[in-house]
């Protein structure tokens, strides 16, 4: 198959064309040509005006539910949507059912082939079934291609474990993903402890739960010398600890999700359950705070957290309301919506794609002929009202349905397909 | 004006202070006619009113149910334990199963904050709601307001404090709210660990200290210790919980001024205060109840009209 895509501005500082209005030609998923003009005809032609490519992104943090609970999310809609929003891989996490704890659970998603542009990469579990009690078999899941170790939001709650994960990983390189929670803490917690939870009565999850439980993790990443990366942080705390660390010198990483950059935590005042989501949405100031940690490399990437929950789980009281949002199809625009005046497309377009492959060891991609293609193309210039059918998940509880968002992805190539948003 | 600016009511939140004083000018109506021998009005004729229990009370929906009978509404009751809930049926299926069955006003405890508001967006029926979790309580709120009017002219710069468990109370947060809207003084007191962080963002003051607080206060509405909605130990025994906001006789005569004493019951008698403090000519226990089924019926009444 032969593609062009017509006269977009290359985003990619690695490439000789950075910065450069080029059309660029691909024929069996390879970038044959990269000029200011193809005169070729090719089998499909995307027209890149006033669009920007950049390497392909990249989502450290999915839940897609297969195996288990298909009827959320499975890997082909998981896919879908991941492709509508501009990404070309993505990072799924064990937390299915079965848990993801064994080769035989890493082989069964990486052995699905699904026809879409999307690379499927997975995480293991750290401990049995994310109880957080006895590690996993790391080692095999490893060589069978699990990319890190996590237990996803249950959160380890046993330092002695946490310590015994990195130091066994140490031994061939794997990587623990910590999501800083501590459950003695937060509790039955159902949104950010503050001014609005005051107002409504409901109990809170106080920043301190997960600034506590990154201290206790970065003191063992020192102890261990191992490395470490930090799930969806969220407070203003939190990116304080992780800069100290990373000035001493600890491997430290960390990411945050789209939606705690665009959101703070008034959205709950009508206890509108889309906004219920973990870690909560913060405060202003948090927000702030991510910002700037985002700007000045504290914060290595931008994920998702696509958590996608069915109409049953979240039309309820809110208590009993699932936590978690869907976010595949909107986090770049989220996030673009929040940083365009904080970081250049350039930096940001690093944060999905350079930063969060990097954390895993994946090779960065770059645009260039004779490259793979993989990329993403995006109008940063359009604006869009974010409805319900813009949603490609099997799951609607994306929190921005209904607001507007500027940034707009409008395809993704890469495995020798392409995807039109 | 007559009549209220929601057709639910979900919370002193939503209640403007015109609202609230349409509610009490109605009340004073309606405890009138609680006092004459006839106490039973034809208003609510023809609407019918489910109470829906998802948490044990008794003394609301007694209050609630008199005060339907009193303007002669058909009631029915339900209780969570005797329902479908244990079958796994949602809220939202459970009431309009109700509603299909012909119910104007639904009245509702439940244990989740903002189960009334979420019932509110999903049914088609006016909300009254009697609790929901650690949120509200909007007729508690209102009749201790109403009694504080009664016993003392007024509520506009009345200093009142509010003793105990504020972070668990429905009843703590709706009466900061009423009582803050009608010009009151609010002050919050009662160990750290039940005394959420961000307290005084409402504008309340926040005392830890028992003498203190009474001192400042006009009135001191003391709340009732609910050991089962503490899914943990905030403090290490009544004994010492009663030792530093316990409310007894001497306690209250050593103060410089007499205060008035409240509680919305059930008291857990010589925990929060002592008998001959609940039985004192300084407490209007009792009143705050009489209160609570006028009160009741003119929220009742007024939704009832925007029903039909």
């Amino acid at each position: 198959m032969n593609l062009i895509i017509r006269q977009s501005k290359i985003c990619d500082p690695q490439s000789a064309f950075h910065n450069k209005t080029c059309d660029v030609l691909v024929s069996d998923g390879i970038i044959k040509k990269i000029s200011e003009k193809i005169s070729d005809k090719a089998d499909q032609e995307i027209d890149g005006k006033n669009c920007m490519l950049a390497p392909g992104f990249f989502d450290l943090h999915v839940n897609f539910r297969e195996p288990g609970f298909e009827y959320k999310e499975d890997i082909q809609s998981g896919c879908n949507a991941a492709a509508a929003g501009g990404f070309t891989g993505v990072l799924q996490m064990p937390s299915t059912f079965p848990v993801i704890q064994s080769r035989a659970g890493v082989e069964l998603v990486r052995n699905r082939t699904v026809a879409l542009p999307v690379d499927l990469e997975v995480a293991g579990a750290l401990s049995s079934d994310l109880v957080g009690k006895d590690l996993t078999e790391m080692y095999d899941m490893h060589k069978s291609g699990a990319l890190c170790f996590t237990d996803d939001k249950k959160a380890v709650q046993d330092a002695g474990l946490m310590m015994r994960a990195l130091l066994y990983t140490k031994n061939f390189n794997g990587l623990i993903m910590s999501f800083p929670n501590d459950r003695s803490i937060s509790g039955k917690g159902q949104m950010n402890e503050g001014v609005v939870s005051t107002q409504l009565g409901l109990k809170g999850i106080p920043a301190i739960a997960e600034e506590l439980m990154i201290a206790r993790d970065l003191k063992l990443c020192e102890y261990t010398d191992s490395k470490i990366h930090f799930s969806t942080i969220s407070t203003s705390g939190a990116v304080d600890l992780i800069r100290k660390a990373k000035a001493a010198g600890l491997k430290v990483t960390c990411d945050v999700a789209a939606h705690h950059l665009l959101l703070n935590d008034s959205c709950l005042e009508e206890f509108d359950s889309r906004f219920k989501v973990k870690p909560p949405l913060r405060t202003e100031s948090d927000i702030t705070a991510l910002k700037n940690g985002l700007k000045d490399g504290t914060i290595d990437a931008i994920c998702s957290d696509h958590s996608p929950e069915d109409i049953e789980n979240k039309q309820k009281e809110f208590d009993h309301a699932a936590f978690g949002a869907e976010g595949l199809e909107t986090a770049f625009s989220a996030a673009y919506t929040s940083l365009k005046d904080i970081l250049t497309p350039e930096q940001l377009f690093e944060k999905f794609s350079s930063g969060p492959r990097k954390i895993i060891s994946l090779p960065s991609i770059r645009i260039a002929e004779g490259e793979k293609a993989n990329f993403t193309l995006v109008d940063l210039s359009d604006q869009w009202t974010v409805s319900e059918s813009d949603i490609r998940s099997k799951s609607k509880n994306n929190p921005f349905i209904g607001k507007k968002l500027s940034g707009k992805v409008k395809a993704v190539v890469n495995k020798g397909l392409y995807n039109i948003s | 004006m007559s009549s209220l600016s929601s057709k639910h009511l979900l919370g002193i939140k939503g209640l403007s202070v015109e609202d609230i004083e349409l509610i009490f000018s109605t009340a004073d109506n309606f405890k009138d006619v609680l006092n004459r021998p006839m106490k039973k009005v034809p208003s609510l004729r023809d609407v019918t009113v489910a109470n829906l229990f998802f948490e044990n009370s008794t003394r609301t929906r007694l209050s609630f149910e008199l005060a339907e009978r009193r303007l002669s509404a058909d009631v029915v009751n339900f209780a969570a334990s005797s329902s479908s809930v244990t079958k796994g049926e949602t809220l939202i299926d459970t009431v309009n199963n109700i509603l299909a069955m012909k119910v104007d006003i639904i009245v509702m405890r439940h244990p989740n904050a903002g189960a009334a508001l979420f019932l509110s967006r999903h049914v088609n029926a006016s909300i009254v709601n009697a609790g929901d979790g650690a949120h509200e309580h909007p007729t508690q709120a209102l009749l201790d307001a109403y009694s504080i009017r009664e016993k003392h002219g007024e509520v506009k710069g009345k200093k009142v404090v509010i003793v105990g468990d504020i972070l668990h109370s429905r009843v703590a947060l709706s009466n900061i709210f009423c009582l803050q809207k009608l010009g009151a003084e609010v002050m919050v007191c009662g160990p750290t660990t039940l005394m959420p962080k961000y307290i005084s963002s409402l504008g309340v003051k926040v005392e830890h200290d028992l003498h203190k607080a009474l001192e400042w206060c006009d009135v001191a509405n003391m709340l009732r210790i609910q050991l089962e909605r503490q899914d943990i130990k905030y403090f290490p025994s009544l004994r010492e919980y009663m030792m530093l906001y316990g409310l007894d006789k001497s306690l209250l005569n050593s103060l410089s001024k007499k205060i008035t004493v409240m509680h919305p019951g059930p008291i857990n008698r010589g925990v929060e205060i002592t008998s001959d403090v609940a039985d004192s000519d300084q407490s209007i226990i009792l009143q705050q109840v009489e209160n609570g089924v006028a009160i009741r019926m003119a929220v009742l009444y007024l939704l009832a009209g925007k029903v039909s």
